[in-house]
C-alpha cells in the first residue's frame, strides 16, 4: 500500500488507520458438506437410498447405522463402542472387498453384535460362506463377544441404486 | 527306443499296419500315442506379431442361477416360529409380506423390500408374534410356582411384608453385564409398622433425619456406598436395625434436656399445667386429693401452642377454659 502514500497525504493516513484496525475477511467456513453429494452435469452419479438422504434426515427418512445403548444418557463405554464400530466397518469392507453395496449396519444386543449388510453376488456361495465364517470368527475374537453376520445378497450393483444425480 | 522305432515305421505307410501289430506285443499304450503325435504335427504358422484372432476368448464366469426367494415356496399354514425363531435382521426372502419402506417423491412407490437397507436397520419383532410368545410361555410354565395362599390382596401382603426393597437391573448392549448404577438399594417402610414408645420414636426420627417423610409416614434408606448390590442391601438393613435399637437407649445426658431444647410444647412439663392446678385447687383443704386439669384441656393447650393460633384452636380453647372453670 506504499503507492497510496505518494498520492495524497490524507489517503495515506486513512490507509494507516485501516491497517491498524486489523480488518480481516475470509471465505465462509461454516458450510455443511458431509454426507451430501453434488449433482453431476450428466446426471449419472448413482446414489443409494442412504446416500440420497443427507444426515439431517436421520431419524426421519432414514435410520441409524449403529444401534446400541452407549449413546444414551449416562451410558457406559460410548467412545469404545464408537471406535469398535469404525473398526468393524473397516474390517468388513476390506474383507468383503468390492462386494459391500450398502452401509454396514451394526446392531448390539446385550453382548452380541449383529452386522447386517448388502453383498453383491460376485463370488461363489462357497467363498461367501468361508468369508462369513472368517469374519465372524476373527471379529468375535477381537471383540470378545459373539458376532453374527446377517447378510442379504443382491444380484447386481444397480439393484441398490435409488436415483441418479 | 520303441517310440523312435514306431516313428520310423510311420513314415512308411505301407508297412504301418504290420509294424503296429508287431509293436503291440511290447506295449498297449503305443497306438494312442501315435495318434496324438499325428494330431500335433499340423502345419504351424510362424507368427511374429500377435494377431487378433489368436486371442483366446475370455472364459465366461459361470454363475449359479439365482434362486427365487424362499417365500414363493412357503406354505400358507407353515409354522412361522420355526422360520423366524430368534431376533434377526430383516431378510426379504424369508418374510412373505409385501413390505415397503422409504421416502420417495410424491406419487412414486416406496422402495420394495428387496435390497432395502432401511428394513434391515430397524429392529423387528417377527420373532415375537403372539403364537411364539404363547409357545414360550407354555415352555416355561413348568418352572412357575403357584401364588402363595394368604397373600391375595395388597393389604395382606403389606401386613406380612412391610419392608419394600427397590433395586435396578440394567440391560445394555455391551460386552459387560456390570453397571455401577445397579448397586443402589432403596428400602422403605411405614413408621407405624415399628413399635415405639414416645422417647424412642422421637429419638428415631432425630436419627433418621430427612429420611422420614412426614406426609406419607414412610422412612426410606438409600445406600450406594458399597460396590455390590448385596452389600448395599445388607448395609441398609443394618442401618435400619441399628437406628431402631439405638432409639431405645437412653443416654445419661438426655436427662439434662431443658425446656429450650424441646421441639414441641408438652403440657405436662410446662407452666400452664401448674397454673391450671393452682386455679383448680384454690382454697382446697390440706390433705385433700389434688384436682388435675382434664385431658381434653391439656390436648387443647398443646394444639393451640404447637399448631399456632387460629379461629378453631382459639374457639376450642375458650370452650375448654369455660368447661374447666364451670362458667358455661
Amino acid at each position: 500500500m506504499n503507492f497510496l502514500k505518494k498520492l495524497v497525504p490524507q489517503v495515506a493516513t486513512e490507509v494507516q488507520q485501516l491497517s491498524r484496525s486489523g480488518f480481516h475477511t475470509s471465505s465462509v467456513c461454516c458450510r455443511v458438506q458431509s454426507g451430501r453429494y453434488r449433482i453431476t452435469t450428466k446426471r449419472n452419479r448413482p446414489l443409494t437410498y442412504e446416500m440420497a438422504n443427507p444426515p439431517h434426515f436421520i431419524g426421519h427418512r432414514k435410520s441409524w447405522n449403529s444401534w446400541n445403548t452407549s449413546t444414551m444418557k449416562d451410558a457406559l463405554r460410548p467412545s469404545q463402542t464408537a471406535i469398535e464400530d469404525v473398526f468393524i466397518r473397516k474390517f468388513v469392507t476390506g474383507t468383503w472387498h468390492a462386494l459391500v453395496c450398502s452401509e454396514i449396519i451394526i446392531k448390539r444386543q446385550h453382548n452380541t453384535i449383529r452386522i447386517a449388510a448388502l453383498i453383491r453376488q460376485a463370488i461363489t456361495p462357497r467363498k461367501m460362506y468361508f468369508l462369513i465364517g472368517y469374519t465372524e470368527e476373527l471379529l468375535s475374537y477381537w471383540m470378545q463377544c459373539p458376532v453374527t453376520l446377517e447378510l442379504q445378497t443382491v444380484g447386481d450393483k444397480k439393484d441398490v441404486v435409488f436415483k441418479y444425480i | 527306443m520303441s517310440s523312435a522305432l514306431t516313428r520310423l515305421w510311420e513314415r512308411l505307410p505301407l508297412k504301418k499296419q504290420t509294424a503296429q501289430s508287431g509293436i503291440r506285443v511290447f506295449s498297449n499304450q503305443e497306438p494312442q500315442q501315435n495318434q496324438e503325435v499325428e494330431d500335433d504335427e499340423e502345419f504351424r504358422v510362424l507368427s511374429l506379431r500377435t494377431v487378433k484372432q489368436q486371442f483366446q476368448r475370455r472364459q465366461q464366469v459361470r454363475r449359479d442361477p439365482i434362486t427365487p426367494p424362499r417365500t414363493n415356496r412357503m406354505a400358507v399354514d407353515q409354522d412361522w416360529t420355526a422360520v423366524w425363531p430368534g431376533p434377526r435382521s430383516f431378510h426379504p426372502a424369508s418374510v412373505p409380506l409385501p413390505l415397503r419402506q422409504g421416502f420417495t417423491e410424491r406419487g412414486a412407490a416406496a422402495p420394495s423390500k428387496f435390497a432395502n437397507a432401511e428394513l434391515m436397520k430397524i429392529p423387528n419383532f417377527l420373532h415375537l408374534t403372539p403364537p411364539a410368545i404363547r409357545q414360550q410361555c407354555e415352555a416355561i410354565k413348568k418352572f412357575c410356582t403357584p401364588w402363595p395362599k394368604g397373600l391375595e390382596t395388597e393389604a395382606k401382603w403389606q401386613r406380612h411384608f412391610p419392608l419394600e426393597v427397590i433395586t435396578t437391573d440394567y440391560c445394555q448392549s455391551l460386552p459387560t453385564i456390570r453397571n455401577p448404577e445397579a448397586r443402589r438399594v432403596t428400602i422403605s417402610l411405614k413408621l407405624s409398622d415399628l413399635k415405639f414408645d414416645a422417647h424412642a420414636r422421637d429419638k428415631f426420627l432425630r436419627l433418621v433425619g430427612d429420611r422420614y417423610d412426614k406426609d406419607t409416614d414412610i422412612v426410606t434408606f438409600v445406600t450406594d456406598r458399597c460396590p455390590q448390590k448385596k452389600q448395599n442391601y445388607d448395609y441398609a438393613l443394618y442401618l435400619l436395625t441399628v437406628c431402631y435399637h439405638e432409639s431405645f437407649v437412653t443416654e445419661p445426658w438426655e436427662a439434662t434436656k431443658s425446656e429450650a431444647d424441646m421441639e414441641v410444647y408438652l403440657f405436662e412439663r410446662n407452666q400452664s399445667k401448674l397454673s391450671a392446678e393452682r386455679i383448680l385447687n384454690w382454697n382446697a383443704k390440706e390433705g385433700a386429693p389434688k384436682v388435675a386439669p382434664s385431658k381434653s384441656f391439656a390436648v387443647c393447650v398443646e394444639q393451640l401452642i404447637n399448631e399456632g393460633e387460629n379461629e378453631y384452636n382459639l374457639g376450642k380453647y375458650k370452650e375448654e377454659v369455660k368447661k374447666m372453670l364451670s362458667i358455661a
